[in-house]
């Protein structure tokens, strides 16, 4: 288990004139970690994370970042804002400057960075985002996700370790919010802790790795999703709404089916458990094969290749530079979000499924699918489209 | 509306993409000529080639631009009709006396000077119009960094240009809000609509200075504002057109030198 990285101790505090938003509230969260704070409207979800950042100072307890004490000082404040970066819901509140350039190039020079250093991290940031080439443009101009993105890039020009989302997805259409999502996600895959604030029980339940049920300026719950949203009655209690998957669970439940004990987190699990069910599995023709394509490879050609030799073949998109790379391709695509698992649901009805990814998040498609393989005796191959040849070459030894 | 209009506008123009520094200059020694020419003449041609790249170059359109020109020109149509009514001169057309202290007279002169100063305000227009449709903002702060304007004026410019957009977005909410409860129904109902408007913006972006602070402490703010990203190459068809431009219009000025219109 990894090491803590914020800690909370009996933490308090109080508006001025006003009511006390954070009651005596403990916790600690871990490096890597996925955290989603859920709780009704003036839970005091804001204010804690605002105290994450050193933007609140708590009147009693203690915040301790990396194992220390958090300080007030302008210099030690300086430092922890550089590593903890903190994305306001509105980010119209947040994009301080004329131009995304400017924008983005904000806190890596104020940290003091040479103006090539600052270049690079702009870039980067913007390449992170999906923003590229937006430099000259200015911020009123942009759409909501897009002004949410360079807010997003803002922060992530200054290389912080835990990024603090207050309410990711305000204000987002469907598909605006799945983008970002999938942005957290890719960005906790590559080791950033990852700390949001949100009412939206179902964005919360399958992403996060452990939700904090807030009310009132206390901590409900702290757990796993399936057990923090496991409770009716707390659920209740804390003015939210029960995730549908959950709600189906325990009526499947509730009618005396036999269920297995581990609750589903995805439209995935929930086919697990309800296909044996019904005793019919829908693949009698056995599961069909996922290809992976790592965009960062130069595969262009081979992948051409390789998809006009099979035309109609649902594709799935993970990551901002893969969806960049199927829009300049033009190859229409079926999924955006929760990519592997939909192709495995997809697997299993005996159909093949493309994924065009990142080379970071190539790994992780095995993992996952190697998790499903192990738990569901379900065996599902997993080819890589090959940079060059443009045949996809079974990459053998990960079958479990 | 319509400052955001004129800032989209010069976002997306076909110049968008040359130089700041020759997009100022011919917009700039346009004016500068304008002023300088004793003639109608300069700044009649001036008006025209502008106009043209305006809409020809910088493809804007042409219903938009002449919208700029509505209230100007009616501002210098009622000047120039001040000007040659109350300047005298020796060879009078018409004459009138209507108090002994007041004379109203149409001269030769005073045609020829109204005509000029008419002339010059639609140089002077076009030329403003050029800058203001071709070179956003964004990249005039680029330029005047450059020129040694000090930096916390600048910042200070630059944080009040986004905020314009911001404050602008909340009147047009708020304001809809009132419309949409007949707030602007009377004269009455009008007045107290736009004062308590006006008194939640200046509510609205006392906030939003408090909001500022915070997003610029959060980003571990030092006095640093950004550095501003590069400008354009000259390249070499638009410094050849800016030249021949400027040149052209210089010999206009010194060789129409005193033609006047009658």
């Amino acid at each position: 288990m990894s090491s803590i990285i914020l800690e909370a101790r009996d933490i308090r505090y109080r508006y001025p004139r006003g009511m006390e938003a954070v009651c005596g509230i403990s916790f600690h969260i871990r490096k890597g970690e996925k955290i989603a704070l859920v709780g009704p409207n003036g839970a005091g979800k804001s204010t804690l994370l605002m105290m994450l950042n050193g933007m609140i100072r708590p009147d009693s307890g203690m915040l301790l970042f990396d194992n220390e004490p958090i300080r007030y000082d302008t210099t030690s404040l300086r430092m922890l804002r550089k590593r903890v970066g903190f994305v306001l819901q509105n980010p119209d509140r947040q994009i301080i400057a004329p131009t995304v350039y400017q924008d983005v190039a904000f806190g890596p020079t104020n940290l003091g960075y040479h103006e090539t250093d600052v270049k690079e991290a702009v870039a980067l940031a913007l390449r992170h985002v999906g923003l590229e080439g937006f430099e000259r443009r200015p911020p009123h101009q942009l759409s909501g996700g897009e002004k949410k993105r360079v807010a997003i890039a803002g922060v992530l020009a200054m290389d912080p370790d835990v990024l603090v989302f207050d309410e990711p997805t305000g204000g987002l259409d469907p598909s605006g919010s799945e983008d970002i999502m999938e942005l957290l996600d890719e960005l906790n895959h590559e080791g950033k802790t990852v700390i949001i604030s949100t009412h939206d029980v179902e964005l919360a339940y399958p992403w996060a790795d452990r939700a904090i049920l807030l009310l009132a300026g206390t901590i409900l719950r702290e757990d796993v999703p399936e057990v923090a949203f496991g409770d009716p009655e707390f659920v209740r209690t804390a003015h939210l709404s029960l995730p549908t998957l959950l709600e189906l669970y325990i009526e499947l439940q509730k009618r005396g089916f036999p269920l297995p004990e581990k609750k589903p987190l995805t439209v995935l699990d929930m086919m697990h458990i309800i296909e044996p069910l019904f005793q019919t599995t829908c693949s009698q023709a056995g599961p069909g094969t996922i290809t992976v394509c790592n965009v960062d490879k130069d595969n262009r050609e081979a992948l051409s290749a390789w998809l006009l030799a099979r035309p109609k073949l649902p594709v799935g998109a993970m990551g901002t530079r893969a969806k960049q790379r199927a829009s300049s391709e033009h190859i229409p695509l079926d999924f955006t979000y929760g990519v592997i698992d939909k192709c495995i649901l997809k697997a299993l009805l005996g159909d093949d499924t493309l994924i065009l990814t990142t080379e970071s998040m190539v790994e992780r498609v095995y993992m996952r699918v190697d998790a499903y393989s192990k738990e569901s005796g379900i065996h599902i191959t997993v080819n890589l489209v090959a940079p060059t040849t443009g045949r996809a070459t079974d990459e053998s030894g990960r079958q479990p | 509306m319509f400052e955001e209009l004129l800032e989209d506008i010069a976002q997306k123009n076909g110049l968008r993409e040359v130089n700041t520094y020759l997009k100022l200059a011919t917009g700039l020694g346009a004016i500068i000529l304008c002023l300088l020419s004793t003639s109608y003449l300069p700044p009649l041609v001036i008006a025209l080639v502008l106009t043209g790249s305006i809409l020809l170059l910088a493809r804007v359109d042409a219903k938009t631009y002449a919208g700029l020109f509505i209230v100007p020109v009616w501002f210098a149509l009622f000047s120039v009709a001040g000007i040659i009514l109350i300047s005298g001169g020796q060879e009078v057309f018409w004459r009138w006396n209507p108090f002994s202290w007041l004379s109203l007279s149409i001269t030769r002169e005073s045609i020829n000077s109204g005509f000029l100063v008419f002339c010059r305000v639609m140089g002077g227009m076009s030329a403003m119009c050029f800058i203001a449709l071709t070179t956003p903002m964004t990249d005039i702060f680029i330029v005047l960094r450059r020129c040694g304007i000090p930096d916390i004026i600048l910042d200070l410019a630059m944080i009040i240009y986004r905020t314009i957009f911001i404050i602008m977005d909340q009147v047009k909410q708020i304001h809809a809000a009132q419309v949409m409860r007949l707030g602007y129904s009377t004269v009455r109902e009008s007045i107290y609509s736009f004062a308590s408007m006006s008194g939640a913006v200046f509510i609205a972006s006392w906030d939003a200075g408090d909001d500022l602070i915070r997003a610029m402490d959060a980003r571990c703010y030092d006095g640093k504002f950004a550095l501003l990203g590069e400008t354009r190459p000259v390249e070499y068809m638009p410094l050849a057109a800016t030249t021949v431009f400027l040149a052209l219009s210089c010999a206009v000025v010194i060789f129409s030198g005193d033609i006047t219109l009658i």
